[in-house]
């Protein structure tokens, strides 16, 4: 398991705990755990035991919510574990800056402009899509004081 | 000219095979064009020949011999007679001249081979037997390497003749391979068998040791008569798919029965024949290459029958004879551990092939070396086990069980008088070898415990793992019930105390925290003793119920305790163990141990009790109870008033029974909910209280049943997926419950629904929030699922609706989360079976209704969305589109789901990206679903648009690898046009549906579409054909047309392929004229693949 320390940081804006703890065999796969001091969602998860009469322990494979790089832990099934708080919120895509910063509407109509256009593929579409003048909805995820988008949609919600 | 072209080559070998360091890949590419055009040279037998004689590349001599044989099978109907003759009386020369490298051997071998085989079809097989007599000279007379090379050339003609429905020389319709099989058959095969036997004869008569290169020669030798006797002697009654699939069981490691024909009963009923394979086999037994073939001549000669012995004399009389020289063999030899298997085998065989009674009447000495055979495998297997790399004893045992397995319920064989000390004997090893000294002789080597990890999910339950030989050690152990009864209960007894006394210890803190080791050894004694007791009192027949077996019945009868005292030892009243019946003892004991166990637990001994053994006693309570709890004394034939006392459906004691077992599941469940094994067998015996009949069922009037539910309502924490099977239990006791005690469980699901309003209704959406959410869908799935059926509205099934009512706003609430995501989606698809069954057009109705919705709000938020992660977004599409296929295969059951199903089906095929159906398992469920909805007609209602992505899809498809998913799209594609036929071919749909016939000849001219499929590809070609009869002829067009470019020497023959293949077929979609185009299209396909391959 990731070092407790590392584990318990609190996210600047709320002031609670980024982490909160929860038995091993409660976890669920596609659920959230922290494998090695990082947020990641269950991709897998096995148990094992020592020994013929020993007791269960759990084995999980993650991967990074933010970058998709896999991690394996093992803890006994009647341990806690941290459980991350992740959110994952929708915006309307407003504009892009010229120094790469994206304008996102919520919901509610606040507008934020501290996110930045995120790297790789995602990002290219994300620009191409917008100058062609399509409505994109981006899904912003946060987590453990982390903030930045992981996916795109044409906004077809504004159709309908 | 031809030694420029062998330079020319051997240049390109040499770069083709040098390391990839010193030569560029466009060289490398070059020097395989080379081959590629060397490949398709025509008549090249001159230049290979050359090639051949002057070459001393091996790369070229390889593609040399090749061709060779390519070019025969392309070319045969334009050679003559002589041409073929004198090709294959250079290769035959070539061959004894020199040895050669096997791999050109065995390449030019086999074309000597084909060119027989294919000589045979106009010479009625005058060649070939020319040529076999031939051989046999030179095996009688030649230097051994020649010997041994006539040997190879006998195994690859009878290779040749062998497989007609997957033979590699194509070019020859099936029906022309089959017929010169059964020739070869009718002429050839006794007289290889009876020249090979007198070789060896001869061979062991010299006195030679087999080793060097005699012992080569006899291992070919030994071939040949393994081949024979393993030889497929296939009916030409059977359809050609049924001998397809006889010949690929031949083919398979262990060949089936020895069944001869008439004409070979001179030869095998021969005394002295079966003698000398016994005498081979002692010669050959010390060199392992020779002894395994000699072995399985001997298996298969156990396995004798068919017509040769027909009459029950003759199979009497060549039995005896078998077994006579059998035994005397086993009391010559000491069998080694490799040989064991076969001698397994030779048993196994004997004893199913030939009658109970036939085997009785065998000498003692057959039964002893089988008792004793078993006794030591059973000991070697379990050190082999602890080894974990041969597992030769294991099959031996298995093997030897079988026959043991057989031979304790054959009523008409053997005795019980007879049986009853071997099975002793067997039973005791057994036991012996599982328990811990000073009992038994369990050593270090059996991983009873400490030190390595044990993966839960790889590894099988050992309950299982092992139930194959404990079914059969239990049911020799009640061939001897008294004592078996009697040594069970005494260990159980014994390590019970033991178990007791060292948790009280623990308890009052006297030992080390985690036990020790003792306390491991213990724990594993018990959990063998129970598996054995658990086979010995009951058949584990998972589902269906079973009965109290008949020998512990008939053993409770004669022992007639005293009821009073037995039913008083049952509940514990008592522990003076005189008078009780000899069952209801063991039993007890069983019900002890439970006791214990649960009362360590609640003392707060959880973590150190074992979670296997816990597992291992629910597991034992749960088929013991299949069998004897709530018994019928209607399903008896004879009752012991003990027995019938204590278990019967109205006794007391059996109430009593089952709150004890709802009692055991509830403290299990509590107390070791985090061990997945224990809780999991716990939560198995609950449900299997809930499988019996109704009438019988108990729990409802269970109070410890009540309290769990009561528990369980409150909020247990147990984990997710224990409380959904808790649920699943639930609602099948109140579906045929009522009153009172319905209301009761109902209160559980009412819980339920209140904890899944309170958690849509809170406005913070937290990870605690959304890990309760999804745990709930999954509880609500269980209550689905437990259901027997959706009936009218009651309190149960409107709280189910009141869930499945919130998926649409769960998913739209929380379309970023697949962790609540998936459980929605799963949750709805599993009910959709019972939902669309329901009578009730309500019912249907409403949950069509929110199948609609919940496409509508996952459309909305899914499609065409791009994540950051594609691979993790891949793995979440492919779990939602598994559910939602589900799905939408429901909705196409009922007439009301037919809208939502087009409309789930729009959903879906957007989201099937081409990468996710280059998945095997995805693309099988998808193209089967495809098929389905074909079937209901769900397809052509698509709008157009749709429509073609189906076809789109259809077209991956067909070029996958898998047989099944092209076989599935063939199908499909045949549904597809019996309805296009009806709309005509200017149809936008019929349009759209033609566009995969080109895609699709192509495909099997080129054999690009698996050899399974091609049946189906050709009904494909049919029915695309009879929706616009021009196109077949269109079709050929284009491709002659693309072939008189490359290839203008083939064009006539391509043309005549064709013409072959319309020929007297009209397109009217009709059976008789659909069987007489699937004929027409092998001719076509052999004829075409026969000068097209370039392989």
């Amino acid at each position: 398991m990731g070092d407790i320390e590392d584990t318990h940081f609190e996210t600047g804006d709320s002031g609670a705990s980024a982490t909160f703890p929860m038995q091993c065999s409660a976890l669920r796969k596609n659920g959230f755990v922290m494998l090695k001091g990082r947020p990641c969602k269950i991709v897998e998860m096995s148990t094992s035991k020592t020994g013929k009469h020993g007791h269960a322990k759990v084995h999980l494979v993650g991967i990074d919510i933010f970058n998709g790089k896999k991690y394996e832990d093992i803890c006994p099934s009647t341990h806690n574990m941290d459980v991350p708080h992740v959110k994952r919120e929708d915006y309307q895509l407003t504009d892009i800056s010229d120094d790469g910063y994206l304008t996102l509407m919520a919901d509610n109509g606040d507008l934020r402009e501290d996110l930045k256009i995120p790297d790789g593929d995602l990002g290219a579409q994300l620009r191409s899509d917008f100058d062609s003048g399509k409505e994109l909805l981006c899904t912003v995820l946060k987590s453990c004081g982390e903030e930045c988008v992981i996916a795109v949609k044409a906004n077809t919600a504004l159709d309908k | 000219m031809n030694d420029s072209a062998i330079q020319i080559l051997e240049a390109a070998a040499q770069i083709l095979m040098a390391p990839p360091n010193l030569v560029t890949s466009e060289q490398r590419h070059q020097a395989e064009s080379v081959f590629l055009e060397f490949r398709t040279t025509k008549n090249p037998y001159e230049l290979c020949r050359d090639i051949l004689e002057k070459s001393t590349s091996d790369y070229v001599l390889f593609e040399a011999a090749g061709l060779i044989k390519s070019g025969l099978i392309r070319e045969w109907s334009l050679l003559s007679k002589e041409d073929t003759c004198s090709i294959r009386e250079y290769l035959l020369n070539y061959l004894l001249k020199k040895e050669n490298p096997p791999f050109l051997k065995e390449r030019l071998l086999q074309t000597i081979a084909i060119i027989i085989k294919r000589g045979s079809v106009d010479d009625g097989g005058r060649e070939r037997k020319a040529l076999l007599a031939e051989l046999e000279k030179i095996i009688l007379s030649s230097p051994i390497s020649q010997q041994k090379l006539a040997c190879s050339l006998i195994l690859a003609i009878m290779q040749e003749f062998a497989i007609t429905v997957k033979s590699a020389d194509v070019g020859l319709i099936w029906e022309v391979h089959f017929r010169l099989k059964k020739s070869f058959e009718t002429i050839n095969l006794k007289r290889i068998f009876r020249f090979t036997i007198g070789v060896l004869e001869q061979i062991i008569r010299s006195g030679h040791p087999p080793e060097g290169e005699q012992a080569m020669l006899i291992k070919q030798l030994i071939t040949i008569i393994e081949t024979i006797l393993c030889w497929s002697h296939v009916s030409p009654l059977l359809s050609k798919r049924l001998i397809g699939a006889f010949e690929a069981i031949y083919e398979s490691e262990t060949a089936p029965a020895l069944r001869l024909s008439v004409n070979w009963r001179d030869t095998i009923m021969k005394p002295e024949l079966i003698a000398l394979f016994f005498e081979l086999h002692i010669y050959v037994r010390s060199n392992p290459d020779l002894a395994n073939p000699s072995l399985t001549c001997l298996v298969q000669l156990a396995s004798l029958s068919g017509v040769v012995v027909s009459a029950s004399n003759l199979k009497q009389q060549y039995l005896e004879n078998y077994v006579n020289y059998f035994l005397r063999m086993l009391s010559f030899i000491q069998p080694v551990e490799r040989e064991m298997l076969g001698i397994a085998e030779i048993y196994r065989r004997l004893i199913q092939f030939f009658t109970p009674a036939m085997i009785a009447a065998t000498p003692p000495a057959f039964l002893q070396y089988l008792t004793t055979y078993t006794c030591h495998c059973i000991r070697g297997s379990i050190i082999e086990e602890g080894i974990n790399e041969d597992t030769l004893l294991r099959e031996a045992l298995n093997k030897f069980l079988h026959s043991w397995s057989s031979l304790v319920h054959d009523s008409d064989g053997y005795s019980n008088e007879t049986l009853q000390n071997p099975c002793i004997e067997v039973f005791n090893t057994y036991l012996q070898c599982r328990l811990a000294p000073p009992d038994g002789t369990r050593g270090l080597e059996v991983k009873d415990g400490c030190g390595e990890d044990i993966k839960e999910d790889i590894e099988e339950d050992e309950r299982q793992l092992y139930s194959d030989v404990l079914m059969t050690i239990g049911a020799m152990g009640r061939k001897a019930p008294v004592h078996c009864c009697h040594v069970l209960f005494t260990l159980l007894q014994d390590r019970s105390k033991r178990l007791e006394s060292q948790l009280h210890l623990l308890h009052l803190g006297k030992l080390p925290v985690n036990g020790g080791e003792q306390l491991v050894t213990l724990f594993e004694d018990l959990h063998w003793i129970l598996m054995i007791i658990g086979h010995f009192l009951a058949v584990d027949c998972s589902g269906s119920e079973a009965t109290v077996p008949p020998e512990l019945m008939q053993y409770s009868i004669k022992e007639n305790a005293n009821i009073d005292a037995s039913l008083r030892y049952l509940v514990g009243e008592t522990t003076t163990p005189e008078n009780i019946d000899p069952i209801i003892k063991l039993v007890g004991a069983i019900l002890r141990i439970s006791e214990w166990e649960c009362a360590a637990l609640e003392a707060g001994l959880g973590s150190v009790f074992s979670p296997e053994l816990s597992a291992t006693i629910s597991w034992l309570l749960k088929i013991w109870a299949n069998s004897y709890l709530m018994l019928d004394p209607a399903e008896y034939s004879e009752m012991s008033a003990v027995i019938e006392c204590a278990f019967r459906q109205e006794s007391t004691a059996a109430a009593w029974v089952v709150q004890r077992l709802a009692k055991r599941s509830s403290v299990v469940l509590k107390h070791l909910a985090a061990q997945p094994v224990a809780a999991k067998h716990a939560l198995q015996l609950l449900a299997h209280l809930t499988n019996a009949h109704p009438n019988k069922n108990q729990l409802a009037s269970c109070e410890e049943f009540m309290a769990l539910v009561a528990w369980e309502a409150s909020g247990s924490n147990l984990p997710g997926e224990s409380r959904k099977e808790l649920h699943r239990v639930f609602a099948r006791v109140a579906s045929f419950t009522d009153g009172e005690a319905k209301n009761r469980l109902l209160a559980s699901t009412a819980a339920l629904q209140q904890k899944l309003m309170n958690l849509i209704n809170m406005d913070t959406d937290t990870e605690p929030v959304r890990n309760m959410l999804a745990d709930t869908l999954d509880c609500f799935l269980g209550v689905s699922e437990g259901m027997l059926e959706f009936g009218t509205m009651d309190d149960q099934l409107t709280m189910l609706f009141g869930a499945l009512d919130k998926i649409p706003g769960i998913i739209f609430k929380y379309h970023n989360y697949p962790g609540v995501v998936l459980p929605a989606l799963n949750f709805l698809s599993k009910s959709a079976k019972n939902a669309m069954h329901s009578q009730q057009r309500d019912t249907v109705n409403k949950f069509v209704d929110i199948c609609n919705t919940t496409f509508e709000v996952y459309a909305r938020w899914n499609s065409g969305k791009i994540s950051s992660i594609p691979q993790d977004a891949e793995e979440e599409a492919y779990e939602d589109t598994t559910a939602l296929m589900e799905l939408v295969r429901w909705l196409a059951c009922g007439e009301r789901g037919r809208g939502a199903c087009a409309r789930g089906l729009r959903l879906l095929l957007p989201l099937v990206s081409p990468a996710l159906l280059a998945l095997p398992a995805l693309a099988q469920r998808v193209f089967r679903l495809l098929r389905d909805l074909d079937a209901a007609e769900e397809l052509t209602i698509l709008p157009i648009e749709d429509f073609n992505m189906v076809i789109a899809a259809l077209r991956i498809g067909l070029t996958a690898v898998s047989s099944d998913v092209s076989t599935l799209c063939c199908e499909t594609i045949v549904g597809l046009s019996n309805k296009a036929q009806m709309m005509g071919e200017d149809d936008q749909y019929s349009l759209s549906l033609l566009t995969l016939a080109e895609l699709l000849l192509m495909l099997i001219i080129k054999m690009e579409i698996p050899p399974d499929s091609i049946p189906a590809a050709g009904a494909a070609i049919y029915s695309l054909t009879c929706v616009k009869p021009s196109l077949l002829e269109g079709l050929a067009r284009q491709v002659i047309e693309a072939f008189a470019a490359n290839d203008p020497a083939n064009v006539p023959r391509l043309e005549d392929a064709f013409r072959l293949l319309t020929n007297g077929v009209l397109f009217d979609g009709y059976r008789p004229h659909k069987i007489r185009f699937q004929d027409n299209f092998d001719k076509f396909l052999a004829s075409v693949h026969g000068f097209l391959i370039v392989k």
